[in-house]
């Protein structure tokens, strides 16, 4: 059955021919020339003559070599059903490719290409958002940051607001509560004024027990009661309050925004929805995510330190309020965890404090209604 | 030479000749290939995967050619994407602004990007009918793209509103669109498929599947007293509300046991008729298609979408055992990545990549085995079922339309509605 490869190939076959203007089959003679291929119908009329430079092999089943001529704006298709016959022309012709070799290469490039492109998605997820991010959010208009704020203050809120047992969720507006609000005020102007920031903070304190505190896009910073009773003076508030002011003025809350609008764009989007692949865009986004955050606390904590040198208030402050909460994280995945090591976080805080005189924020009394704030 | 022996019943039908084994090999190659790829080898697939079903369905003696290629469908998805930016950045402001706009532009959105998703699937068969061509003609489609998405918004509405009641006339409706501007080069098509009969042969199903559901709801309606239940749930505290509850309605215990027994039985009635209902539609559409003088029926069998379903099964059972037996090593690994007292961030990562990577070898694997056993064989099934009358409609046919862009393939991915197939 096997055509014998050392004799001499057939020089003529037969073959089925459209003419791409009807559907109309014709039962065709082919002959092959040293050139190209000619085409004749029953009665010896030429119908066509295709160079071998200019034969496409098309998509049909494998016991059919169906062949086009190269940009022929019509579909003229020649189809050769006898096997010996077929790689006759298959040895012929350079564009002619039974055995699949030529289809092997380009799915490599292919590969080769996906693969290239894949990588730079990757680059361009772990450097690009973030760096377009930083410079970004310097741009966006104090007012759409501000709009950007009172949405995610309603998620937040909606949270964090618990019932809290009857009590309201904001501290410092009840009778006893006032004089720890002047206190906080008074901490919250000293900083302020020597930061220098695009929008004015505002500040409240919140009945929630965990020692935290949280700043969102627009200025609005959440001191946790639970911070205030784990502080032990004034300053300790006062740094974490620095460290979330950093967050303010680096507009974290912001670039948090347009990082996941971009992640979301390069995974979501551009990479398709193979299946399992939604799993996999989750992850990703979720440990990138979290790596942006690790670094944007520790310039949140650079800058806390810095200001509060700057104030005259005592810098180490941040650093053993960090001491205080950090065996109090809750226990997790590292690499899902916004903050970065605590110990390292620590030595970093006071390589830039210095150990030189300090000025209190607060005097005993004020510190004593500080504590009070959420008394209720 | 294979003409010479091929009789008269053969030519008048519809054969299809892939070998099962290639399409195992295209679609396992594949499947690697898109996870060392994240994805961007599915337009080199989807073309492959074309190119298989087409060549081999051989109608009458000839078999289709489909000549599209992987970088039109990249083109059209990237230009898709180009086109989505604009949308979805005015989403992103629009939810932004606290006011009406921003309470309504959620439902809004969605209502828009539904539309688009039509508007891509229009357009998208659109190209699929040019890159078709069959005795050296092609196929092409007319007719507005926006027509056609408005109608199908409005038919998938009332169709959600009447609880699937108005599917089959929505089918038989959108279809006689779509085939009312479809053409084989000159000759025309067309759809015989009337709403009604499937309306009558889906109507036990429905039934079936809806009577626990609604019988459900009336015991409720019967045994809750609404006014002590609204009065227990706004209670603070959730023992007081349970007590309440109790007390108020001494029958609500034995109605929620119902309840979930009702709503296991629809689930299974559901799944168990699945296949029945697919045999069903695929059977009515079929027995539509007109081109011209040319007709179609189907003789499809209820049975033979049964087996392929069974083979689906029994497959899933195989590789889920032997997926799990591979998966050992990996979940041990996993363990001793992140089982220490000292466990570091990097083998964290790496042991959030197994995982991630056993999860994903199982869902291709999924894929892969409905992809063989159930879609093929449905093609299969559905084309080999086939009987053809007037089969001289189909000579002398003229050339006409024009290829179309892969736009509408590149909508359908990036909105995520409709796969490649």
């Amino acid at each position: 059955m096997m055509p014998n490869h050392e004799a001499p190939t057939m020089t003529e076959g037969p073959g089925v021919y459209f003419d791409g203007r009807t559907s109309t089959r014709h039962d065709v003679r082919v002959t092959l020339t040293p050139s190209g291929l000619q085409v004749d119908d029953g009665e010896g009329r030429r119908i066509a003559d295709w160079p071998y430079d200019q034969l496409d092999e098309l998509n049909a089943p494998a016991h059919v070599l169906r062949l086009g001529r190269r940009n022929n704006p019509a579909l003229e298709r020649l189809e050769i059903l006898d096997p010996p016959f077929a790689h006759a022309i298959d040895l012929l012709a350079q564009n002619v490719d039974r055995t699949g070799a030529i289809q092997r290469r380009q799915r490599i490039s292919v590969i080769r290409w996906a693969v290239v492109a894949t990588t730079m998605l990757l680059v361009v997820a772990t450097i690009g958002v973030p760096a377009i991010a930083e410079r970004l959010a310097p741009v966006v208009p104090v007012a759409i940051e501000r709009k950007l704020g009172d949405a995610v203050n309603m998620q937040v809120r909606g949270q964090l607001d618990t019932g809290n047992a009857g009590a309201a969720f904001e501290c410092g507006s009840g009778a006893s509560e006032t004089a720890g609000r002047a206190a906080l005020d008074k901490i919250i102007r000293r900083l302020e004024g020597a930061a220098a920031l695009r929008m004015p903070l505002t500040s409240t304190v919140v009945r929630r027990p965990e020692p935290n505190a949280l700043a969102l896009p627009g200025g609005q910073i959440y001191v946790f009661s639970g911070l205030i009773d784990k502080a032990e003076n004034a300053d300790e508030v006062a740094g974490v309050i620095a460290h979330e002011i950093g967050h303010v003025a680096h507009r974290d809350g912001t670039q948090a925004v347009l990082q996941g609008a971009g992640l979301s764009f390069l995974f979501g989007m551009l990479l398709g929805d193979f299946v399992g692949g939604g799993a996999v865009v989750i992850a990703a986004k979720t440990v990138l995510q979290s790596s942006y955050s690790r670094e944007a606390e520790s310039a949140a904590d650079r800058y806390g330190a810095e200001l509060m040198k700057r104030t005259h208030g005592n810098a180490h402050a941040l650093a053993t309020m960090l001491a205080k909460i950090g065996g109090a994280t809750e226990p997790g995945m590292k690499i899902l965890l916004d903050h970065p090591e605590t110990k390292a976080r620590i030595a970093a805080i006071n390589r830039i404090a210095t150990d030189g005189p300090t000025v209190p924020f607060l005097n005993a009394a004020e510190w004593a209604a500080l504590k009070r704030i959420c008394a209720g | 030479m294979t003409n010479l022996g091929a009789d008269e019943t053969a030519m008048a039908g519809v054969r299809f000749l892939g070998a099962r084994k290639t399409y195992w090999r295209l679609l396992t190659r594949g499947a690697l290939l898109l996870m060392v790829t994240l994805g961007i080898y599915r337009f080199w697939l989807a073309t492959d995967v074309r190119r298989f079903l087409w060549a081999n369905t051989d109608v009458a003696g000839e078999s289709l050619e489909y000549n599209g290629t992987p970088l039109e469908l990249l083109s059209g998805f990237l230009v898709a994407v180009a086109i989505l930016i604009p949308v979805y950045a005015g989403f992103f402001l629009t939810t932004l602004d606290m006011g009406l706009v921003g309470e309504i532009s959620g439902p809004l959105g969605f209502a828009l990007l539904f539309l688009i998703g039509q508007y891509g699937l229009y357009r998208a068969r659109r190209y699929r009918l040019t890159r078709t061509i069959y005795r050296g003609l092609r196929f092409h489609q007319e007719g507005s793209n926006w027509g056609f998405a408005l109608r199908a918004t409005l038919w998938w509405t009332l169709t959600v509103f009447t609880i699937g009641l108005a599917y089959p006339f929505q089918l038989a409706s959108l279809e006689r669109y779509k085939l009312r501007y479809t053409f084989y080069g000159d000759l025309p098509g067309r759809f015989a498929g009337v709403g009604w009969r499937l309306f009558l042969r889906g109507l036990p199903m429905w039934l079936l599947v809806m009577a626990p559901l609604l019988i459900t709801v009336g015991a409720f309606i019967e045994v809750v007293d609404m006014e002590a239940l609204s009065d227990a749930l706004s209670q603070a505290s959730d023992e007081e509300m349970m007590a309440i509850i109790e007390a108020g309605n001494p029958g609500l215990i034995p109605v929620l046991v119902f309840g979930t027994l009702m709503l296991g039985a629809s689930v299974a009635f559901a799944v168990l008729l699945y296949p029945a209902y697919q045999a069903v539609v695929l059977r009515w559409w079929m027995s539509g298609l007109r081109f011209g003088a040319l007709e179609m029926a189907s003789a499809l069998r209820m049975r033979h979408v049964y087996g392929a379903y069974f083979r689906f099964v029994g497959l899933v059972l195989l590789f889920a055992l032997v997926l799990a037996i591979l998966a050992l090593p990996a979940l041990y690994a996993v363990g001793t990545l992140t089982g220490g007292t000292e466990t570091t961030a990097a083998g964290e990562i790496a042991a959030t990549a197994i995982l991630l990577g056993v999860y994903v070898v199982a869902a291709l694997g999924l894929s892969v085995i409905y992809r063989v056993t159930v879609l093929l064989s449905l093609w299969q099934l559905g084309m080999e079922s086939l009987q053809l009358s007037g089969l001289s409609a189909l000579d002398g046919v003229q050339a006409q339309g024009r290829p179309a862009s892969a736009l509408g393939e590149g909508l359908t991915d990036a909105l995520h509605v409709g796969s490649y197939s």
